[in-house]
């Protein structure tokens, strides 16, 4: 699985990830997390708002802090 | 000597922060935080993109500056996502100037410390400015109309459904009535009055919104909090010092009156440094005590948290070198005119 979170690098965009690789961890899902910050790249992948989460190409969270509870319903789709 | 500073600083904190954290910043905070769990900001920037004609464009990217979120970290990429999926040059520079020079949570911060005329002449020139600055982008870089990748399609749900605008309507009410209908007496009848409608938003959010939204709400509120409120005690902290440190006569001489001299030294001020949201409401008071102009006041309050260094590259960054020579310096002439013709035709 590929993950990206995007965002410019604000510590709402950190805590994004921190949470992301804790839902991952409690999961014991194997993914690649990046975390983009050239904002110029986002309109590629869809995002206006940040921090952004983005699996395998699909733009699942925008514009918020996902808590790890969301993010492990959301992993759990896709890890399927 | 040290010691006196400090204590400078310690009084400084007491004097806004007793004063202004209950009837003013967490109401402030609940709306800034209800504001961006509420309202679908996803469609508004598809109208903004969508939306051909100039002149509502820019309209409706000023008015949505209002309601976007109030840290500079957001609003850059929204700007740029608006300009790379092919919204005008003028709309993303609209959204970057007006987003923090005249976001919600710092226009009612200046009301609460300057007065309800320096708040409107702070909301008037913002726009003001606005709309020149979205014109000055328009004509130097972007002769033809873009075409927009975004399509806000017809029929499509409303921006806030109607639950969520009364409870933000009663966020305002909680907010406004303390600030502005009680203009003397103790404190605690602000207190009461804020008491009275903060009781009657409670009541209305717990028997009319879901659970789960009240939960995203109040966690985006704490998110302003957490970000903000370590800022706006530093500052007040630094604005206290800064305000024992400077000589009066320097302040009049620099920032004295409603010279075009003194707006365009406010305005530099203002330019370079970096005011974190609501910061330059108080930096401003102290200066007004020690004999700033009101013109150059009101300058100072604009390009403070509008632009500053790190923003300059910043912006650099995303939208290039030649684009930010043409910004900033339109914002510094900007901001000097308005200064003056404020501080000599209105104040």
């Amino acid at each position: 699985m590929e993950i990206i979170v995007a965002g410019p690098g604000c510590p709402r965009c950190i805590t994004t990830e921190n949470n992301v690789k804790k839902a991952c961890e409690e999961l014991g899902l194997e993914a690649k997390i990046t975390h983009l910050t050239d904002v110029k790249l986002f309109p590629q992948l869809g995002i206006i708002f940040t921090p952004a989460v983005v699996i395998n190409g699909q733009v699942v969270v925008s514009g918020k802090v996902p808590t790890v509870e969301e993010l492990k319903e959301i992993l759990s789709k896709f890890a399927k | 000597m040290i010691k006196e500073l400090l204590m400078a600083g310690f009084l400084a904190l007491e004097d806004y922060i007793a004063k202004h954290v209950i009837t003013c910043l967490i109401p402030a905070f609940l709306l800034a935080g209800a504001m961006v769990t509420f309202i679908d900001k996803t469609l508004i920037i598809k109208y903004l993109g969508s939306e051909a004609n100039r002149l509502r464009s820019f309209s409706l990217a000023s008015i949505s500056s209002f309601l976007l979120a109030a840290c500079s970290c957001t609003v850059i990429p929204v700007a740029s996502g608006l300009y790379y999926t092919g919204a005008s040059i003028g709309v993303a520079f609209i959204i970057l100037w007006v987003a923090p020079a005249a976001n919600i949570l710092a226009l009612i911060y200046t009301g609460a410390i300057l007065g309800t005329k320096m708040v409107l002449s702070r909301i008037v020139s913002a726009l003001l400015m606005a709309f020149i600055v979205g014109l000055v982008m328009v004509l130097i870089f972007e002769r033809r109309p873009k075409e927009s990748l975004l399509k806000a399609e017809a029929g499509e749900k409303s921006i806030i459904p109607k639950k969520y605008l009364i409870l933000i309507i009663l966020i305002l009410l909680s907010l406004l009535s303390p600030n502005y209908l009680v203009r003397s007496g103790p404190y605690w009848h602000k207190v009461l009055v804020w008491a009275f409608f903060t009781f009657i938003m409670v009541i209305y959010a717990f028997t009319n919104i879901p659970k789960e939204k009240i939960n995203d709400w109040l966690r985006e509120t704490w998110w302003f909090i957490r970000l903000i409120f370590p800022l706006l005690l530093l500052g007040v902290f630094i604005v206290g010092i800064i305000g024992k440190i400077l000589p009066e006569e320097w302040i009049k001489t620099w920032l004295g009156g409603k010279s075009l001299s003194a707006s365009f030294f406010a305005t530099l001020i203002g330019a370079v440094s970096y005011f974190a949201t609501m910061t330059e409401a108080p930096f401003v008071d102290t200066l007004m005590k020690l004999g700033m102009g009101k013109g150059p006041a009101l300058a100072l309050l604009l390009t403070g948290p509008g632009i500053s260094l790190p923003n300059w590259l910043a912006i650099a960054k995303v939208f290039g070198v030649k684009k930010t020579l043409a910004y900033i310096p339109t914002v510094i002439i900007l901001g000097t005119l308005v200064g003056w013709f404020f501080g000599n035709f209105i104040f």
